[in-house]
């Protein structure tokens, strides 16, 4: 659906953004998470083609898209920006906006208006005005509006940050319906967010950006750590109140990033060439969606949050549990050094 | 001070009686006034969204060009037209020197800085996200820069009651470019200028009042429209 290729983005000279290839597939729920500043909103911007990277290409369809994108292109994608504005106006006008402009006649914005509030629970607010509605209202507003137009890629930057649980639930459900209905043309949804529960639990796929380059971890498993110099093959970066032992040449400012999949889950400590041992108790267990798998996301306290991804039938024999202790290893070369 | 009293009563006296002269002197002034407001406008406030949105070379100094021209003097604006205008000057073949069109033109060059100038300050108030809103919305330049304009318009209703102030006062280049011709180009502030000139203090005193009456029913007119499009 919307790629991008060879992509280097500045601002102001100083590189945000670099990525070879970054593709959100139609009728996907891609979730790119990371830190703030780590590059999320800057690519929801370039994909939403609102703006145009320093260099390489947006590509549509496989073709690329010139500098200044046709309106019919801009019209299949929306975005909605992580502190959402409302224009002037009632709820209601805010939801036929994108509709209205698009020429559709008054009585099919109406209906379509109707529908969307219903989806999302903002019937009873259509006649209020932007002063009158909560944060977390406008957020959902913004979505809404944003789906009324049915466009083939939504992008949300941080849809749920202004929500309670409940709400957050409410609306990641909403957005899987929409796409379970919209089957004749399907759409592809593109959430950047920090609240990795909400990722795991409704994306398809996670992408975690870390420095405005695609990172194979969660940011639960990412550190920013201070090298020590030297020449030795491996070298030990405090984290919090743990060393984490890395196989690398570089030293200085780093950032860590331990592959959850390359965490060994035991309940005691294993004898093995893991430089990595860290025992700790588990805080989280949630169910891993992304790359299609059914995995276990298993979030444990080390001395740092650490998250660790199994399959199901391990969890179920570990019997991986809240509050567990468990131990969690990895070797001094599974650690990535960015 | 009793010559200013006596000037409250002729002027009162004057207005009441629907005097033809005053009167007429009004009307010009107001159409001189809403034309000039108008094609300012008209021009200055696409200007000013253009200046505010747009990145390209030269940007700053053209935002430093329309600001200084706002401090542009009215006599200097008139000079220069009048040299353009004159017989002999290259838009001389117009004929409209010492016509009601030749102030028009003066007004326009001195309210365009203003139009301008004061709508990028609005635009550039306006958070930024309802531009991109709009666009991710699917909206073009034009419906962009209305949504921009809906969320800008008390400023940009200043901005027009500026421009307006600026030209229904303005006598500098209504005396140089008009000529103050009676029946033709007479305008209120360039009777008020003639008649207090010549003592007639009354007449004087009533133009001035109309002046006033005249700045103030715009005024209010702009306002009851913000009012009724609030929200």
């Amino acid at each position: 659906m919307v790629e991008l290729r060879g992509v280097r983005h500045r601002y102001d000279g100083r590189l945000v953004l670099d990525l070879d290839h970054f593709a959100v597939p139609a009728g996907a729920m891609v979730a790119v998470v990371g830190h703030n500043g780590a590059g999320k909103s800057t690519l929801l911007r370039l994909l939403s083609l609102l703006e145009v990277p320093t260099e390489g290409a947006v590509l549509w369809d496989g073709v690329p898209v010139p500098r200044r994108a046709p309106t019919a292109l801009r019209r299949r994608v929306t975005l909605v920006e992580q502190r959402p504005v409302l224009l002037r106006g009632s709820v209601r006008d805010n939801l036929g906006f994108g509709l209205r402009l698009r020429g559709l006649e008054r009585t099919v914005v109406k209906r379509a208006v109707e529908t969307v509030a219903e989806q999302f629970g903002l019937t009873a607010l259509l006649e209020r005005r932007r002063h009158e509605l909560s944060d977390g209202d406008v957020q959902r507003v913004a979505v809404a509006r944003a789906l009324a137009v049915r466009p083939d890629v939504l992008l949300l930057d941080e849809p749920t940050s202004s929500a309670d649980r409940a709400a957050s639930g409410a609306l990641y459900r909403a957005l899987a319906d929409q796409q379970a209905t919209q089957t004749e043309r399907p759409i592809a949804i593109c959430i950047a967010s920090h609240q990795l529960e909400d990722a795991y639990r409704w994306a398809d796929d996670i992408r975690a950006l870390a420095e405005g380059r695609l990172s194979p971890v969660t940011p639960e498993n990412l550190f920013r750590v201070e090298l020590p110099a030297g020449t030795g093959e491996t070298k030990h970066a405090r984290v919090g109140t743990i060393d984490i032992a890395v196989t690398t040449d570089r030293t200085g400012p780093v950032v860590l990033a331990v592959p959850p999949t390359d965490i060994f889950v035991s309940r005691e400590p294993l004898s093995s060439s893991a430089r990595n041992v860290l025992a700790g108790r588990v805080t989280r267990i949630a169910a891993h969606r992304a790359g299609g798998g059914s995995g276990v996301a298993v979030t444990a306290d080390v001395g740092v949050e650490l998250v660790a991804v199994v399959t199901a039938e391990a969890a179920r024999e570990l019997a991986l549990a809240p509050d567990v202790a468990v131990v969690f290893s990895f070797k001094a070369s599974a650690v990535r050094v960015f | 001070m009793d010559f200013l009293a006596e000037g409250f009563r002729r002027a009162l006296a004057l207005l009441l009686s629907g005097d033809a002269e005053v009167f007429g002197i009004a009307l010009l002034t107001l159409k001189i006034a809403v034309i000039a407001t108008i094609v300012a406008c008209g021009i200055g406030l696409p200007l000013g969204y253009f200046l505010a949105t747009r990145r390209f070379w030269g940007r700053r100094a053209a935002l430093t060009a329309v600001n200084t021209a706002l401090a542009f003097p009215t006599v200097v604006v008139g000079l220069l037209l009048y040299g353009l205008l004159s017989r002999r000057g290259p838009l001389g073949g117009l004929g409209w020197l010492y016509t009601w069109q030749a102030i028009v033109v003066g007004d326009v060059v001195l309210a365009l800085p203003i139009a301008a100038a004061l709508s990028a300050a609005a635009v550039q108030g306006v958070d930024p996200r309802v531009r991109r809103t709009a666009e991710t919305l699917g909206a073009g330049r034009w419906l962009t820069a209305w949504t921009v304009a809906r969320e800008a318009r008390f400023a940009l209703a200043a901005v027009i009651t500026a421009a307006f102030g600026q030209v229904v006062a303005e006598i500098g280049a209504a005396m140089m470019l008009g000529g103050n011709i009676r029946g033709s180009t007479r305008t209120l502030t360039t009777a008020v200028a003639l008649y207090s000139s010549q003592g007639d203090f009354g007449l004087a005193v009533a133009l001035g009042l109309l002046l006033i009456v005249i700045a103030l029913a715009v005024n209010v007119t702009l306002q009851v429209l913000q009012g009724k499009g609030s929200g």
